[in-house]
């Protein structure tokens, strides 16, 4: 297992987010994809309809495109499941790659299994895995279990897109041809057309149905492969896998950080050598990545393998026991509601009535609206909208420090204005600390910031009594939490409060 | 990595992971949402019937709001979630995970004119097709998204056992790896149990089952567990 090499993020998904994964998983991979699918399926398609043109039946080519898809489908597993976890295969490489690729599940799907609704999930067990009979249907039950219900789900889906985009084109072809070019009467060249189809229609039809086809086919592959992975990471935890790597990593490699050193000059020598080798582990085929068994000389993991698949939650067959009514209940006659076609006549004046009253109220209170609003705010065109945050400091700016900061702190808080005197205090200090630091103090720094400012001071003593208005601050201004006069005096005495201004 | 995540910090550092929902799961709630809309209307015409056309009037406007307004007032009144997104699992937000409001649910829902042509959601499909978290076209303009709300299929159950201190200090993220381990580890076999904890006996210190059962009492630590 190669779990260290997958690129798309591994955590438990339910059925439904690994259909978009899947989706997602195309989009990445989307040139590869389509380019490959194109170059493949192309000529294929090309020769069907042609045969249809032939035998002049129309609807063979379209049968037979529809009929193909198992045969189509390996492209864009082939692509994705190599992007996943080796690297993204170029269209030549692909085409090349279905050659040696299993041929058996194909030709199954093809035939006898052409309406199985699970093919999709089936392609990578039999593509990818390509296990033994006995084990395979025991791993297909595996699984299927929690994930069955959501394959229908999406082949159905893709169907449902896939008529979608055929309309669509359909349906925008038809508007957009203009007028004269219609026959003049419709059912006349219905009657015509039926008989014999004109090849121009069975080219265009053919067209946007393989069109419609090649978006959706690989979406479904790609959604299928995605159901797959995330069932596989569900049933073996490959995420915590992979992150137990990550831990058990980190843990040798402090570890071996001491014998690094002194293996460091002998590494030197064995370089070339390790390097070869390591060019040698990096190829992986996507083949033993998948492979969900072990190599076949290891007995005692076999043993352990038969072990798991005899465990009951891997596929049993459940017995439930239970009453249920023989005879239905009888369903009870709904008695037939009554009309009148004078009560139709009332109700449908009031609701006329109704429908000129609500546009009177509507419009009236667009008027209403349309007034208040040019009344509060007037249209003025001159000064552009500033951002509220460098308004508010330009309105705290503006309001003039006093020359004398202890002196008019004291005063307000004196005034028993206390939630403005800290203000204006812890302003003030922020204004002296820009000052000595030679730096002013950007518009949006915080308190944080403020204290970070303060304890970069050179003096300790300022520093710290810059930091407890700081704090007196915040304590007021968050937790309504005053100091008492004592305290307000120790922060008026000495340097950010009893200095003089600097401008 | 590909994932379908998209995720946002939130100024208080904490990480919102939005699982977007893409085509295929949003056209099975809308075929839902549908036969629901059918249904009604169809249940409503056979009493309306008897009204003559004053019936058929009010049919239309039956119609009408179940065409415009039905998907907005889910939306809005029932946490994003029209009765078909709820029976899928999906809900509508905003692009930033808030949940969604009137504006930009009448936006969205409006718009549904230009994702509906032609007449049959081509447009709107080709959109969540290419958009990288499948959002129509409705969605990109009004800033809302789809996401998934379902649960995810792992445990919610540490096995208890006597807690245990991990002998290191483990990163945050190694922390939640031992706990989803025994979170999970009901869903796995007693083999790749071990297996798994076999990787971790450098900080065990013990391998197979006893592995197994360290990691599981380091969990029950590690989650607060006496």
């Amino acid at each position: 297992m190669e779990l260290e090499r997958i690129s798309v993020a591994l955590r438990p998904r339910t059925p439904r987010e690994a259909v978009d994964l899947g989706v997602v998983m195309l989009r990445a991979n989307a040139w590869p994809v389509w380019s490959a699918w194109l170059v493949f399926t192309l000529p294929l398609v090309a020769a069907c309809v042609s045969l249809g043109l032939l035998l002049n039946l129309p609807w063979l080519g379209i049968a037979l495109i529809w009929w193909l898809k198992p045969l189509f489908d390996r492209v864009p597993l082939y692509v994705l499941s190599h992007a996943v976890f080796d690297h993204v295969p170029r269209w030549r490489e692909t085409l090349r790659g279905q050659r040696q690729w299993r041929w058996r599940g194909t030709l199954a799907a093809l035939t006898w299994r052409r309406l199985d609704s699970h093919r999709g999930l089936r392609l990578p067990l039999e593509l990818l895995e390509g296990l033994p009979r006995a084990q395979r249907s025991a791993r297909w039950r595996v699984l299927c279990k929690t994930i069955g219900g959501q394959t229908n789900m999406l082949i159905f889906g893709c169907l449902q897109l896939e008529i979608v985009l055929f309309l669509t084109m359909f349906l925008f072809g038809v508007l957009f041809v203009p007028g004269e070019f219609w026959p003049d009467s419709w059912r006349a060249y219905a009657r015509e057309a039926i008989h014999n189809v004109p090849t121009t229609v069975t080219l265009l039809v053919s067209a946007a149905v393989y069109l419609a086809m090649s978006v959706i086919e690989p979406l479904y592959v790609a959604a299928s492969f995605a159901l797959y992975l995330t069932r596989r990471t569900q049933l073996e935890a490959w995420d915590i896998d992979l992150a137990f790597r990550r831990i058990r990593q980190r843990l040798q490699s402090a570890g071996r950080a001491l014998v690094l050193l002194f293996a460091c000059a002998a590494g030197l020598l064995y370089q070339t050598h390790a390097h070869a080798a390591a060019t040698e582990a990096e190829r992986v085929h996507v083949e033993q990545v998948f492979d969900p068994s072990p190599s076949q000389d290891d007995a005692k993991f076999a043993a352990a393998a038969a072990q798991v698949y005899r465990d009951p939650r891997f596929g049993s067959t459940h017995k439930h026991m239970g009453w249920a009514l023989r005879k239905p209940a009888e369903p009870v006659q709904a008695q037939r509601p009554i009309g009148d076609s004078l009560l139709g006549n009332l109700f449908a004046g009031g609701l006329y009535l109704l429908m000129w009253l609500l546009l009177a109220v509507v419009l009236g209170a667009l008027l209403v609206f349309v007034i208040r609003h040019a009344m509060r705010h007037p249209v003025s065109w001159k000064k552009p909208r500033q951002a509220a945050l460098v308004r508010v400091h330009e309105m705290v700016a503006a309001a003039a420090m006093p020359d004398d900061l202890a002196g008019a702190t004291r005063a307000m808080w004196q005034a028993g204005q206390r939630r403005e005197a800290l203000a204006l205090l812890y302003r003030g200090s922020m204004d002296q600390v820009a000052a000595a630091q030679n730096k002013p103090l950007p518009v949006d720094a915080t308190e944080a910031d403020c204290l970070r400012r303060a304890r970069a001071l050179d003096d300790t003593q300022h520093s710290q009594r810059v930091v407890a208005i700081v704090r007196t601050w915040q304590h007021a201004a968050y937790a309504d939490r005053f100091p008492s006069d004592s305290d307000i005096d120790a922060l008026l005495t000495g340097w950010p409060a009893q200095h003089a201004r600097q401008v | 990595m590909l994932d379908t995540v998209r995720q946002f910090e939130t100024p208080e550092g904490i990480f919102l992971r939005l699982r977007s929902a893409g085509a295929l799961p949003r056209a099975q709630a809308w075929s839902i949402d549908f036969v629901i809309r059918v249904l009604v209307c169809w249940m409503g015409m056979i009493p309306l019937a008897f009204l003559g056309q004053a019936g058929v009037g009010i049919g239309m406007l039956v119609m009408f709001v179940l065409m415009w307004f039905y998907p907005v007032v889910c939306e809005v009144f029932f946490h994003g979630q029209t009765l078909g997104k709820r029976a899928i699992g999906l809900r509508v937000v905003n692009a930033d995970g808030t949940p969604v409001t009137w504006v930009p649910s009448m936006a969205r829902n409006l718009l549904r004119v230009v994702d509906m042509l032609p007449g049959v959601y081509g447009v709107g499909l080709v959109s969540t097709l290419i958009d990288p978290y499948g959002r129509r076209l409705g969605d990109i303009i009004a800033g809302t998204m789809v996401i998934h709300t379902s649960e995810l299929p792992s445990g919610n159950h540490v096995p208890v056992l006597a807690a245990e201190r991990p002998p290191l200090d483990l990163a945050a993220d190694e922390q939640a790896v031992i706990v989803d381990f025994a979170e999970r580890c009901a869903q796995l076999t007693p083999q790749r149990q071990q297996e798994l904890a076999n990787l971790l006996d450098p900080l065990t210190g013990q391998t197979g089952e006893a592995g197994a059962r360290q990691l599981v009492a380091y969990a029950n630590w590690l989650i607060g567990r006496p």
